[in-house]
């Protein structure tokens, strides 16, 4: 097993390398550069750029250089001094900027991770157990309603909810007057007020798809002998729906925790834009946006060391938890 | 189990929220500022004056009493220096915060704008310009020498005194070695009349309160120019001192720049010396000073406790006591922030002109209207030196320019687009602006398609075979790409596009980012583009109307001959030349009358060749206060030139 793992991350290395070198060539493919999408916005504000002033800035960020010169001084300085580069939008270092947002990218992250698993899978159990009940086509109908809203339009329609019951579209992590002071429990009040429209629409979304798999699983296990054999043993209902197919059923559930990886630092793009949060995803999109490669590069070999990484992740999970895939690997 | 499990959600919360706190560093800064905050807002009916006579806000008393700075009167200029600021409305009273999101730094000029103090400022009528830093000027009969006085007394908002040597430093040290990375502003420059060669002014120091500003030749403009190119022609001369290369050497300096964040010394020169305002480290003259990193979620400026400005019963401006600045992820929500009235003073774009008058009584706003100096709010631009030959060929025809224009029925693009409210007519200068031509607003506005029918056959365009689209004479395919920056004028180019197919003149679209359309345009290949132009005075900014460089659309790669001194782009000829003869002659006059007889030829040449087309007349530019913010003005222009909600004078804003 620990050879297995030793190999895997091994294999990593060069499929990593392949990434980042495919997403640095992409990054710099549109026409123009960080430069000149700076100086049309600069041109916005009043701000004239002549060719010189272009040329000085081209030439302080190293931007004159072909794109593998500026792909290889990247990465030898991540390799070597563990620096990611410089973001040219920010004017500081890209690891500076990725911790500033990474604090509140993991609370909204990890927050709708677990409002996700608790809603979904005792939903999905009651769901399955009860079939063909009211509750179950209503859960069905909200799921499929659900799945098929995309995301940041359910945050536009909750905003405009809370925009006319509460007065306040509930914009941005905290109110105004709570931005700037220090943790208190007022603020944390605020805070979990303000946390309520993301994590629904962040989490409703996986939510919806996970009570749908929970639902399916545990029906097809509810079917199997086994159960017969516990009835007849006279166990109560719910330690058996408890103890045997529940655990059974968590099965795919658990073994795709690993993808959520990405999900998790990056946080959810638009539905953030749309609703002010101040996480990775829109630092990045405009990064994006605007050719600030560094901070881009960074993100997205990121984002392939995290699904890497939770591939890997899945896999080792799978072979713990199902002795079935156990066996087969020490029947090899 | 169940019990286990809230428990277990509730502490991770909390150990999350705790984690927080950590990364969010930069907010504790201001934590101190907001304490200080609420003291304001209980104190503020009680405005002691000081045994000077001047009155000072509540939060500086504080620290005048904790002893950190200085008394009111020590704080500002000698007591005849003092720039007394009129009160649109009344006198004001002190506290308040002025919240103003914006999208990070970014929109570094929005609050530039706001916070401006340049040495010569506009008047809010435009018609010239006043002293503002500068306490006044003289100047010898044929504008070869000016002095310009300052302000004794005046400090820095670090308390450090502000004198000509300031400026002489900023002249010497950071102007002419372009520190912040900007060539010499044209301003600084007179015209040798005989061989038309640039040549640059003598800056030198007369006394600690006196500069003098030679030329070699009449510059008649000088003051204009100087409020327009360089705003702030002076420098923190004691600050620059301890950063840049030049006086602490090179590796102290990376040292740094690496503290401020920045990679090399160069950039710490561009931003700090360009773009200094969000700096806190960096003194400056203006009524709020930067307290926090400005990439933070949350930017605050306050009150300069130096600032040298007063109102007429000698209380120290500015009498709101922060502008706090907010990141916001996408312009909208600052609409939505209006509307939940969380915004103090916004400017927004015409675009919203329904949605913001719908909410003004729930949002307890008022929406002014101010006159924006465009000279369309709808229109197109063709590129003369397109690289087409026959398009080019056919876009300098005057007819076909006439074509265009006849062939859009202006009244439904006005009530479709404008809500009514940008009547139908022509690109043009609006009334009571420099160069403003009567009658040229109705010039080829009437709806008529045979008109145009008949213009096109003129020209010798064929149909092709169904009788649909005109083809070039020769039978090939005739085609206008236009193309768009995101996001602007769908529903106009949608409109625009069916009129010119009706009346036979294909047209295909392609949107761009603005970055990708910046360097299509400099490779000249931008045929057409839906943009008006905005200018106030051509003598003073000419980017738009006189070819000098690539910047707008419909001069395409003249700019770029002018600019290259003749080597590389498209040579002007006709009318086009004529404009820039007449601009030459402009740089080289002696007298205001000279440069307002050439200024209106270029005016006139625009008016006889309608190279800009435009459908609606202007727009206004909403500016939305809140109702219990006074001593904004109601009407005034809009503009770059008079830098945005600048030129109402923030300083005198109150917040009832």
């Amino acid at each position: 097993m620990l050879s297995y793992i030793l190999r895997r991350l091994l294999l990593m290395i060069p499929v990593v390398m392949l990434i980042s070198i495919v997403v640095f060539f992409i990054i710099q493919l549109p026409p123009g550069d960080f430069i000149s999408t700076y100086a049309a916005k600069m041109a916005t504000g009043g701000e004239i750029m002549d060719d010189a002033a272009m040329q000085v800035m081209r030439e302080a960020y190293g931007l004159d250089q072909a794109w593998y010169m500026q792909y290889l001084k990247w990465i030898w300085g991540i390799v070597t001094e563990g620096n990611f580069g410089y973001s040219l939008a920010f004017n500081r270092p890209v690891s500076d900027i990725i911790a500033q947002y990474m604090g509140l990218t993991l609370i909204v992250s990890l927050v709708s991770m677990l409002f996700t698993y608790v809603f979904s899978i005792p939903t999905g159990i009651y769901s399955a157990v009860k079939q063909y009940s009211f509750g179950d086509y209503l859960i069905t109908a909200i799921g499929f309603l659900g799945m098929a809203t995309p995301n940041f339009l359910m945050a536009i329609i909750l905003m405009y909810i809370s925009y006319v019951y509460v007065g306040d579209p509930m914009l941005g992590i905290f109110s105004p007057e709570f931005v700037d002071q220090a943790w208190s429990y007022a603020k944390f009040i605020d805070f979990l007020k303000h946390m309520i429209i993301p994590v629904i629409v962040i989490g409703t979304a996986s939510t919806c798809d996970l009570i749908r798999v929970m639902r399916g699983q545990m029906l097809e296990e509810m079917e199997k002998p086994y159960m017969l054999t516990a009835r007849a043993k006279g166990l109560s209902e719910a330690k058996i729906i408890m103890k045997y197919p529940v655990r059974a059923a968590m099965n795919p559930i658990v073994s795709t925790l690993g993808w959520s990886l990405t999900s998790i630092f990056t946080g959810a793009t638009i539905t953030a834009i749309v609703l002010n949060l101040p996480t990775q995803g829109p630092v990045m999109y405009n990064a994006l946006l605007s050719q600030d490669m560094y901070l881009a590069g960074t993100w997205l070999l990121f984002m392939a060391v995290c699904i890497v990484l939770g591939t890997l992740i899945s896999d080792i999970l799978l072979v713990w938890l199902d002795p079935r895939i156990r066996m087969q690997r020490k029947g090899m | 189990m169940k019990n286990k499990i809230i428990l277990m959600s509730l502490s991770l919360l909390i150990t999350m929220s705790a984690l927080t706190g950590c990364f969010a560093g930069n907010a504790k800064n201001t934590a101190n500022t907001a304490n200080t905050k609420t003291n304001t807002a209980t104190a503020t009916n009680t405005v002691q004056k000081s045994a000077g006579g001047f009155a000072e806000a509540p939060m500086l008393q504080e620290l005048v009493k904790a002893g950190t700075i200085p008394a009111v009167e020590d704080r500002m200029p000698v007591k005849e220096d003092i720039m007394i600021e009129p009160t649109f409305e009344s006198i004001g009273k002190y506290g308040g915060d002025w919240r103003n999101p914006w999208n990070g730094p970014d929109d570094k000029w929005g609050i530039e704008m706001i916070t401006e103090e340049p040495l010569f400022r506009f008047k809010q009528d435009g018609t010239g310009v006043e002293p503002n830093v500068a306490k006044g000027f003289d100047v010898n009969a044929d504008s070869t020498e000016y002095v310009i006085h300052l302000r004794e007394g005046m400090k820095w908002s670090d308390g450090q005194p502000f004198t000509a040597d300031d400026v002489i430093f900023y002249w010497e040290h950071m102007l002419i070695p372009e520190t912040f990375g900007k060539a010499l502003y044209d301003c600084y420059y007179s015209i040798n009349p005989e061989t038309g060669e640039k040549e640059r002014a003598e800056i030198t120091k007369v006394d600690d309160y006196a500069v003098k500003v030679v030329f070699k030749h009449p510059s008649v403009q000088f003051l204009e120019r100087l409020a327009i190119d360089n705003k702030w022609f002076f420098a923190p001369a004691h600050y620059y001192k301890t950063i840049l290369p030049e006086f602490i050497g090179e590796d102290k300096a990376l040292e740094v720049a690496k503290e401020y964040g920045f990679n090399d010394t160069k950039t710490l020169g561009i931003w700090t010396g360009y773009y200094y305002w969000l700096y806190p480290q960096r003194p400056t003259l203006r009524p709020w000073v930067a307290k926090n990193d400005a990439n933070s979620d949350r930017f605050v400026m306050e009150r300069n406790p130096y600032f040298f400005k007063t109102d007429s019963e000698g209380q120290q401006l500015p009498y709101i006591d922060r502008i706090v600045l907010d990141k916001m992820q996408d312009p909208s929500h600052k609409l939505l922030g209006m509307l939940a009235g969380n915004i103090e003073v916004g400017q927004f774009d015409f675009k919203d002109f329904t949605v913001l008058k719908e909410n003004e009584k729930k949002g307890n706003y008022r929406v002014l209207t101010w006159k924006s100096p465009a000279w369309s709010s709808t229109g197109v631009q063709l590129n003369q030196t397109t690289e087409d030959p026959k398009l080019r060929a056919l876009f300098q025809d005057i007819r076909f320019r006439e074509a265009l224009s006849v062939a859009v029925d202006r009244k439904e693009v006005s009530e479709i687009i404008t809500n009514g409210l940008g009547e139908p007519a022509q690109a043009s200068v609006s009334e009571g602006l420099p160069g403003y031509q009567d009658g040229w607003n109705k010039q080829w506005v009437e709806y008529d398609k045979a008109r145009a029918e008949k213009l096109l056959d003129e020209i010798g365009l064929k149909w092709d075979a169904q009788h649909k689209f005109r083809t070039f004479a020769d039978g090939s395919d005739l085609s206008i790409l236009i193309y768009q920056e995101k996001g602007e004028d769908d529903k106009f180019i949608e409109l625009l596009r069916k009129y010119y197919h009706e009346a036979g003149i294909r047209t295909e679209l392609k949107i761009v980012d603005s970055g990708t359309f910046f360097d299509l345009k400099y490779a000249n290949k931008v045929p057409a583009t839906i943009k008006s132009v905005s200018i106030v005075n051509v003598a003073l900014r000419p980017d738009e109307l006189v070819p000098l460089r690539v910047i707008t659309p419909w001069f395409g790669h003249y700019g770029l001959y002018s600019s290259s001194g003749g080597k590389e782009g498209v040579k002007p000829e006709g009318d086009v030349a004529q404009i820039l003869e007449n601009w030459d002659k402009i740089k080289a006059s002696t007298s205001k009358e000279e440069i307002a007889k050439f200024s209106d030829e270029i005016i006139k040449l625009h008016q006889k060749n309608q190279w800009i087309i435009g459908y609606t007349a202007p727009t206004p530019t909403l500016t939305v206060v809140k109702n219990n913010v006074k001593n904004v003005a109601p009407d005034l222009v809009s503009a770059d030139e008079f830098r945005g909600i600048g030129v109402a004078h923030p300083e005198q804003f109150y917040i009832e």
